[in-house]
């Protein structure tokens, strides 16, 4: 733009980013009106910004909740603790438990590095073991 | 954040994966648009989203309650898709996009708004010049955009969302949109 000041682009960019004075907007309509240059600047700004409100929402594919809900780890520590306070001897029986279950869980999260460093479309977790 | 979403929240911390289920069905669409729009590929932009939710399920302790949980969540989806972005750069040549196919795949995910062929021909050319001129951004200006101008937030909570000063979203933002503009319009045509 070979308008004199730069000036006016960053009026241009407090009206778009609605940050503007009812001052500012002014004097920047008033330049506009008498300038060709910012004018055609200023719509095509607005011109690309409208395109980008203007697209389509994207659809998920109906059953995406349930499949992230089948990845979830099947961990559920407090609802454990929370059996554990009601039920003190089963729970102490159950001790011999939990090692095993720690492996389980970090075999787990294991799984779930993995795929962190290798991409999303190599392994899919699958859940319907649980 | 409304008191239905706290209780919910509450319950997920407690390992209540059905009101999990309910956090995702309220964020889904969001977390996909930004994954998709971020990434141009709805295949790879599904992925994400489920490991974004995944992620957040296996954090929600990280969650800080004091601030919106929609913020927390749209971090997670930003930085895992500018992760795979830059994953991706390392391995163009075997993520190469046949050409073509992503418009076939753009064309499913369109809500049918029950338009006539021609429009909806019109609609989707323009989409994809749009996503075009978006996969063109640096990512820094292009997450800026997308939360900006797909997402409709505010620049306080796009500086929340990115970890940056608002100054700094600005800056981006305006970045973004003075290549977008330098590029739809290229050849000073205007209608592309
Ligand atoms: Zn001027």
């Amino acid at each position: 733009m070979s308008c004199a000041s730069k000036k006016y682009l960053s009026l241009m960019n407090k009206v778009l980013d609605q940050e503007a004075t009812e001052q500012e907007e002014r004097i920047l309509y008033e330049h506009l009106a008498n300038c060709v240059e910012c004018r055609a600047h200023f719509d095509e700004l607005k011109y690309s910004t409208d395109l980008l409100c203007r697209l389509a929402h994207p659809q998920l594919p109906a059953g995406f909740t349930k499949s992230v809900l089948a990845q979830l780890p099947p961990e559920k520590r407090h609802a454990i603790r929370r059996w554990g306070s009601r039920h003190p001897v089963l729970a102490a029986m159950a001790i011999c438990a939990v090692p095993m279950s720690l492996v389980i869980v970090g075999a787990r999260r294991q799984t779930m590095q993995s795929r962190d460093k290798n991409g999303y479309v190599l392994v899919k977790v699958s859940g319907d073991q649980t | 954040m409304d008191q239905k979403e706290k209780r919910l929240i509450k319950k997920v911390k407690k390992g209540d994966q059905q009101a999990f289920a309910e956090l995702v069905d309220r964020y889904k669409n969001s977390v996909f648009a930004i994954c998709f729009r971020m990434v141009g590929n709805t295949q790879e932009a599904e992925d994400l989203s489920q490991e974004a939710f995944i992620r957040a399920y296996n954090h929600i302790d990280q969650y800080d309650h004091e601030r919106k949980f929609s913020t927390w969540l749209f971090r997670i989806a930003t930085n895992l898709s500018i992760d795979f972005l830059r994953r991706r750069k390392t391995s163009v040549s075997l993520d190469a996009v046949v050409p073509g196919t992503e418009g076939l795949s753009l064309n499913t995910i369109l809500p049918d708004n029950g338009e006539l062929p021609d429009e909806q021909m019109v609609r989707r050319e323009n989409e994809e010049m749009v996503q075009s001129e978006i996969k063109k951004l640096p990512e820094k200006y292009r997450s800026a955009v997308v939360l900006k101008y797909i997402e409709d937030l505010s620049l306080k909570e796009i500086s929340d969302i990115m970890d940056i000063p608002v100054g700094t979203v600005k800056t981006r933002i305006h970045r973004g949109r003075e290549m977008l503009r330098k590029n739809m319009t290229a050849g000073g045509g205007g209608q592309a």
